[in-house]
């Protein structure tokens, strides 16, 4: 088999407890070992598990259990505490889609913006840049600023860039919650015809409908640890025998 | 495993652009996108990088070249001595005080795309530096009006000094941007601390100090020694080489210090935003 495509290896992550205790320089500059400060907690530790190209695979679990942190984990824009996370191929985070979008520039700019801050070419999006606008039903707003846009126009386009990058694994968080409801349908058939084209997905969601319509294989996070990895159904089996 | 049972659009192969190109593309886009943004929502747009510097330059050449008379702590002509100076301390002043937001500002985009930490450093010193260049004009101007032109030998000065100043104000930033996320009153120490600098610094002046201790004292000011590189383009008798020598040591110090903090807070910084 071939080597995984993320690698998870023992990882957790702390948080502070009390934001407002005061910060000492020697605290934050010291050696990891010595950074341990009494009122942090885990919300994780010592979660380890693969992907293998082509997976699928939801996160469950209650609020607060740090699923959205192990997804930017993977996105690697949170770093662990200790462990490590190894991502083999490009990713196209599907998080806060809207952050890299400028309010005073027109829709036209922000899209070779953000497309380009993803690792596209100025001539990738070029060939592109028809589809994307289409897909997004914005046509007729391609010189707009980005700010006179309705909320929900502003993630469509930023759906629309973002779904459209290449690359091989899909990081999804909680975004297909969003749009009028035509728009959310076009956004789940994209994202079956992304799985279908045999990419691997990272995905978290409330809604149970929609992990298990999109996911094969599922982990269920609780209590700081990583209780099962498996199958969706028997993931969603063990969380809801657990808060029934 | 799930195999694709149909795949109606093959996947492209993977194409592994390198860490460099991709860093440098990511820095282009973030540069000019200030830029645009600068442009698109002022009337005046690149103008402001010329007229800020330009009106600080005439006001001290008034109030100290006129009212004061400036006792011999300067050369001729004086605006072509302030201005080679009040124009980089622009860009210094400047991205020191930017620094401080470097993270925040970016914060939503800083949680959702993966993008070298660095850049959010780098962008800001960018998108100032060609600000810096265009204000350049100035200069040129009144060379032209002053007919004091720099001699090709002494223009050298100007690229080595871009360079120390980049090398100073990244090692500075380096420090400067990570800290402010957790200590919000930074942004009002780097506030008070610029003016006390900028007297500090000789941009109005240019001592020459006796006392070798002193002297020495007042080198360990880097911005000492990079200032008179600037100037040195069109004064070369006033560049003091001893203050040079010591701001490129202290730049590369501040530089060192500030690599290792920024690389040992970036995970603590990840997190606060």
């Amino acid at each position: 088999m071939a080597a995984p495509v993320i690698s998870v290896d023992g990882v957790g992550i702390q948080f502070q407890r009390d934001r407002q205790r005061k910060r000492t320089l020697k605290d934050m500059l010291g050696r990891k070992e010595l950074r341990q400060a009494p009122d942090e907690f885990w919300a994780f530790r010592d979660v380890s598990f693969d992907v293998h190209a082509g997976e699928s695979i939801g996160v469950v679990g209650r609020n607060g259990q740090g699923k959205s942190t192990l997804l930017k984990m993977v996105a690697e824009v949170l770093i662990p505490d200790e462990g490590s996370v190894t991502v083999r191929q490009g990713v196209a985070p599907l998080i806060e889609i809207t952050g890299g979008f400028v309010d005073d520039l027109s829709v036209h700019d922000n899209v070779y913006l953000a497309a380009g801050l993803h690792g596209k070419s100025k001539d990738e999006i070029d060939d592109e840049f028809a589809e994307i606008i289409e897909f997004a039903e914005i046509k007729d707003f391609v010189h707009t600023p980005y700010k006179h846009l309705s909320s929900g126009m502003k993630v469509r386009v930023a759906f629309s860039v973002v779904s459209r990058l290449d690359e091989p694994i899909l990081l999804v968080d909680e975004v297909l919650a969003v749009g009028d409801r035509g728009f959310r349908r076009k956004c789940y058939a994209r994202i079956e015809e992304m799985l279908a084209e045999g990419r691997t997905m990272f995905f978290v969601s409330h809604s149970d409908g929609d992990l298990k319509r999109f996911c094969n294989r599922g982990l269920y996070l609780d209590k700081g640890r990583m209780q099962y990895d498996g199958p969706i159904d028997e993931a969603f089996e063990r969380y809801t025998t657990d808060y029934a | 495993m799930t195999a694709a049972v149909s795949a109606p659009r093959a996947l492209a192969p993977a194409k592994r652009t390198t860490y460099w190109s991709r860093y440098r593309q990511a820095l282009w886009l973030l540069t000019t996108r200030d830029l645009k943004v600068r442009y698109t929502t002022s009337r005046l747009g690149y103008l402001w990088s010329i007229i800020d510097p330009l009106l600080m330059g005439l006001i001290y050449w008034v109030v100290f070249g006129f009212i004061f008379h400036r006792g011999g702590v300067s050369e001729d002509p004086y605006i072509l001595f302030l201005l080679s100076a009040v124009l980089p301390w622009t860009w210094l002043n400047g991205n020191l005080s930017d620094a401080t937001r470097a993270f925040r500002q970016e914060a939503k985009l800083i949680r959702s795309v993966k993008i070298p930490r660095s850049i959010w450093i780098l962008r800001q010193i960018a998108s100032k530096g060609i600000e810096f260049l265009i204000s350049l004009s100035i200069i040129v101007f009144f060379a032209l009006i002053t007919l004091k032109a720099p001699s090709p030998w002494t223009l050298v000065y100007l690229p080595v000094a871009i360079a120390l100043q980049v090398l100073l104000t990244v090692g500075c930033n380096f420090i400067i941007a990570p800290l402010s996320v957790f200590y919000r009153d930074l942004e009002r120490v780097v506030k008070l601390g610029l003016p006390v600098l900028f007297y500090a610094a000789p941009v109005l002046y240019h001592l020459d100090i006796g006392n070798p201790v002193l002297h020495f004292l007042y080198g360990l000011n880097p911005v000492a020694g990079l200032l008179d590189l600037y100037r040195g383009c069109f004064f070369p008798q006033i560049v003091d080489w001893v203050y040079v020598v010591e701001g490129t040591i202290v730049s590369l110090v501040i530089f060192t210090i500030g690599a290792v903090v920024f690389r040992r807070s970036i995970p603590r910084v990840l997190k606060e935003l």
